[in-house]
């Protein structure tokens, strides 16, 4: 009878000490061996083109002189939104030139276009693969909850044991949180387009093939378009997260700013963030609206 | 052209369960309570001829747009058979046709028109009409030709740079009426195709429809759930209840003759004034009504003692000679002549002068506004100038008010 008593009071008051699951160890353990495995293939496969890319467009970006830039700033603008989103991106990249972080701008514009290109570049066949199999978007969708839940900090670590100090592990974990919206996005604007198009289709005696690149992939570009800015937007706020281990541009301007305690320093890193980011959102939210699909959403 | 036999669909997790039910004759209630199948189609079957317009009409639920599915397997038929007469090839039974073949059917002999359009809103209308084309392989200057000369037959000639959602209902079904055309297959599957337009295009649809078919002769199944619709446009009608076909005939067989208590509901509210024909109503020559007058192949139409006697003269073929009011001869008229005169107020008198004549397939419409013109009788004969019957007051108010003939 007393023993019972102590029984129910041990489980009472502990009852994790019966068991301990280590799982500290085991994740130590598995990265550990991943690194050992992969990290010789990781540095020379997946390094070279993610840092080629980025040297191309970081090379094209810098050699554009700056007045140039702002006249294309306006002209991108104007093209893919409004004249009004012209202006607007003109003065917020010459804002950005007063305030002296042009080249960090630069920079971390050559890491979004870098990461998006290698988001869209992966995203985009894994969602169209997504739509047309429900098994494997099944599997892909707790793949995706974790790669946009995990806190990148917890990341950071093994890219850094993978791909070493830089540019290239800050874009990794740029492409793995920014990446799941194109795959998303793509999935469900295929899966929306109205059923009666696609059987109108398929009675005039289309292929699986043909009815997706030539109507559900257009119809569903506003919906992908959305997905693109999604990417943009959120690889642009991993730019801070980036530059603690060893990326630069605006990123590297806050985070130093803010380990000096140089709060002024770490404010105009932001803010060039913030106006590079509504430059790039208004574009891109243009682009979308001008979708062969939107048409039949006019009426 | 097209045939099914027994073509059947049951929408369900385990549809086999439920074919011996039908075959049982249970009904869709029962079998949903039986086995938690539900039942689409219900052993349909039908034979359409090449060049005619088969019109599918039954309420929403009944099934028609799932069974005009089944024919080209948009929808694949739980059970039954449905054959194709293809032009090179023969009759082939389409339910057992592979995926390539089924699409080769598709692009070359049957396409289909849409209740809502379903027009690709991205492209433009010439873009839209040339598609079936496209997916047959044709070249794009080809493509454009063809659609452009289809839209111009449709009447959107200057149209095509326009995209579907600046177009009306109206013009947007013409726009799918084109598609369909384009890729020149022989049969039309049109699923409830001017549901959606206003009642005045709607009519505008169905004549502009019964003239691009005159001219084409392709074999059209038409779903419709206006009985009025389907007398105007189809040769010959199917009626659907519940998954089930439970009558086909012609528009006028349907209207006098309606085999079930549900067709006859339908009926009762449909205008026969285009679809009753002469032969249908006419008082035929042995009728008590007529007496033989003793005289050269004459026979006398009795009417009532207190009005004029009238008797028709034949000659030994039974061809109609000559007409006789009271002993006095009258000219014959063909009512066809009256058709184009404007309808005038006559004078009574006149109207006892002239005897109207027509063929058996003049409808119940032309003979009633021929009563403008003569009050007398109107003979009716058939292709070859025999006395056929004759029609009179009480034949028009039976065929207009309870669609009863003489001949059923």
């Amino acid at each position: 009878m007393g023993e019972l008593v102590e029984f129910l009071r041990t489980v009472m008051n502990d009852p994790f000490g019966f068991l301990d699951l280590p799982v500290r160890q085991v994740i130590t353990d598995i990265v550990n061996w991943i690194v050992a495995t992969f990290r010789d293939f990781s540095r020379a496969y997946i390094s070279p083109p993610v840092r080629g890319v980025m040297n191309g467009v970081q090379w094209a970006l810098s050699s554009v002189p700056p007045g140039l830039f702002l006249l294309a700033t306006f002209i991108v603008g104007w093209w893919a939104a409004s004249w009004r989103v012209g202006v607007f991106g003109l003065i917020a990249f010459a804002l950005i030139g007063f305030m002296g972080v042009w080249d960090q701008m630069i920079i971390t514009l050559s890491l979004v276009v870098t990461a998006v290109f290698f988001s869209v570049l992966i995203g985009l066949p894994l969602g169209i693969l997504s739509s047309r199999s429900d098994r494997f978007y099944t599997i892909l969708r707790p793949v995706l909850d974790i790669m946009q839940t995990t806190p990148p900090f917890v990341y950071l670590v093994p890219a850094v044991m993978l791909f070493s100090i830089g540019n290239v592990p800050g874009l990794i974990a740029t492409i793995v949180f920014a990446m799941p919206p194109m795959i998303r996005l793509t999935n469900l604007g295929i899966r929306s387009v109205n059923a009666e198009f696609i059987e109108a289709e398929v009675a005039f005696g289309s292929t699986r093939r043909q009815i997706l690149w030539k109507i559900q992939f257009p119809l569903a570009m506003p919906t992908i378009m959305a997905g693109l800015n999604q990417t943009i937007m959120l690889s642009l706020s991993m730019v801070v997260i980036a530059a603690i281990i060893g990326a630069g541009g605006l990123g590297l301007e806050v985070y130093a700013g803010l380990e000096r305690l140089n709060i002024g320093q770490a404010f105009v890193g932001g803010i060039g963030i913030v106006l590079l980011a509504m430059v790039l959102d208004r574009v891109t939210q243009g682009l979308g609206e001008k979708a062969p699909g939107v048409r039949h959403r006019a009426e | 052209m097209i045939r099914a036999e027994n073509v059947t669909k049951i929408f369900g997790s385990d549809p086999e369960s439920a074919i011996p039910l039908l075959e049982q004759n249970k009904t869709k209630d029962e079998i949903r309570e039986l086995t938690g199948q539900t039942v689409g189609v219900n052993q349909a079957s039908f034979d359409i001829q090449r060049g005619e317009v088969f019109a599918i009409m039954g309420l929403s639920g009944c099934g028609k747009s799932t069974l005009i599915r089944c024919i080209n397997r948009i929808i694949e038929p739980t059970a039954g058979r449905i054959f194709f007469k293809h032009p090179e090839r023969g009759e082939q039974d389409i339910t057992e046709l592979d995926e390539e073949q089924l699409r080769a059917l598709r692009k070359q002999h049957m396409s289909m028109v849409f209740q809502h359009f379903a027009l690709l809103p991205h492209r433009s209308v010439l873009s839209n009409v040339g598609y079936g084309l496209e997916i047959q392989g044709r070249g794009r200057k080809d493509r454009q030709d063809t659609a452009q000369r289809v839209l111009d037959m449709v009447g959107l000639g200057p149209w095509g740079q326009s995209y579907p959602a600046e177009l009306s209902g109206g013009m947007q079904q013409r726009v799918g009426l084109a598609r369909a055309l384009a890729t020149e297959a022989e049969v039309l599957l049109m699923d409830e195709p001017f549901s959606a337009l206003d009642p005045l295009i709607k009519v505008d649809m169905q004549q502009e429809l019964t003239r691009i078919q005159r001219e084409l002769q392709r074999t059209i199944l038409f779903i419709t759930h206006d009985l009025d619709e389907a007398m105007r446009i189809g040769d010959h009608i199917a009626i659907m209840e519940e998954g089930r076909i439970v009558q086909i005939g012609s528009p006028e067989q349907i209207l006098v003759n309606p085999r079930t208590e549900y067709v006859a509901k339908f009926v009762e509210h449909a205008d026969p004034t285009g679809v009753i024909t002469a032969g249908t109503i006419a008082l035929p020559l042995d009728s008590e009504e007529f007496v033989p007058s003793g005289e050269r192949d004459g026979i006398v139409y009795r009417h009532r003692h207190d009005q004029p006697q009238i008797r028709y003269g034949q000659d030994r073929e039974g061809q109609l000679r000559e007409v006789l009011v009271d002993g006095q001869a009258v000219p014959l008229r063909r009512l066809e002549e009256t058709l184009g005169e404007d309808a005038v107020r006559p004078v009574p008198s006149e109207r006892s002068r002239v005897v109207l004549t027509c063929g058996e397939d003049a409808v119940l419409r032309h003979i009633l506004r021929s009563r403008l013109y003569s009050t007398l009788p109107v003979i009716v004969t058939n292709g070859d100038g025999r006395l056929r019957g004759l029609i009179d007051d009480p034949e028009l108010i039976n065929g207009i008010l309870e669609k009863r003939g003489h001949i059923p």
